[in-house]
């Protein structure tokens, strides 16, 4: 088996029940296809707190290093999980945490950037409610997408 | 992984665009191409109580659908035939695609659903197109958007 169709697979994740069977089938078809596998993580974007204040910090006050580091950590959670899955198959795996306030321009983003040919998602994430409605990331992704996305339910 | 591939298509280009995407996939899965095309069904024209002279007969209605499945799905098995998967196609008549490309998944066992990203009626390409979006929505096995 293998080709030449899907070389790169970017799967991206937030960790949710259902994305994690995005990764497995990622996982998956990345063996069969001889293909590797990128994973992604995207954490909000640092907003500090632009009231007011004068000359005083406000307490909880988060510095743009801070919030980088809280997002590299809350990443790597997740991303492990993919790297796992990956090694377990024997398929190649890179994994990039990206912060960004819309997941899906990072999805696209790091989808160009990394020459992928195919994205895996789960149909709905953290936020979707019902088993009718697609999920805002993934519909925006299958909007704006300009490779194939397999929309795992 | 993928065992049996449903490929629906409306004749449209970027249904022949994901055909060939499924046919290639198909290829490198060792998988099989179910060829589906649903046409629109027998409807009469009714305009309170005048009939128009040029009516369609449910018969002939129907053997023009056949004639136009056969031209749709012919690319299917021609591309299938090319690249040596199995494949076998159908057509169905029905008022709802998105509602027969599911229903056919499941009859048919299929575990993938390859389908383009808009069909006939995609204006633009940040909408996807309505029957996709809606087979989306109530698939119960992956699909593939192709673009």
């Amino acid at each position: 088996m293998g080709g030449d169709m899907f070389r790169n697979i970017l799967v991206p994740t937030d960790g949710s029940p259902l994305s994690r069977r995005a990764v497995e089938y990622a996982v998956r078809l990345a063996k069969e296809q001889k293909a590797r596998v990128t994973g992604l993580w995207v954490g909000p974007a640092w907003e500090p707190n632009l009231y007011a204040y004068g000359n005083s910090v406000p307490p909880g006050f988060v510095s743009r290093k801070q919030h980088a580091a809280r997002v590299r950590r809350a990443g790597a959670r997740y991303l492990r999980a993919v790297a796992q899955a990956a090694k377990a198959a024997g398929v190649r795996c890179k994994c990039i945490c990206a912060e960004g306030a819309f997941p899906y321009l990072e999805i696209i983003k790091t989808a160009r950037r990394g020459g992928c040919d195919l994205i895996v998602m789960a149909s709905h994430g953290r936020r979707g409610i019902s088993r009718l409605l697609l999920g805002s990331q993934t519909s925006k992704v299958l909007a704006l997408s300009d490779i194939p996305v397999l929309v795992c339910r | 992984m993928f065992k049996r591939i449903l490929v629906p298509t409306d004749g449209s280009a970027p249904a022949r665009r994901a055909i060939k995407r499924a046919v290639q996939f198909a290829r490198e899965q060792k998988a099989r191409v179910i060829g589906f095309y649903v046409g629109p069904p027998w409807q009469l024209p009714i305009y309170s109580d005048y009939v128009p002279p040029e009516i369609v007969s449910p018969k002939e209605h129907n053997a023009a659908v056949k004639k136009t499945a056969a031209r749709y799905l012919g690319a299917v098995k021609k591309a299938a035939r090319a690249a040596r998967v199995p494949c076998s196609v159908r057509y169905v008549l029905g008022a709802h695609p998105y509602d027969e490309i599911v229903k056919e998944a499941r009859r048919r066992r299929c575990d993938l659903i390859a389908i383009a990203s808009h069909g006939r009626r995609g204006i633009s390409r940040l909408l996807l197109g309505s029957e996709t979006s809606k087979v989306l929505a109530h698939s119960g096995i992956p699909v593939l958007v192709c673009r």
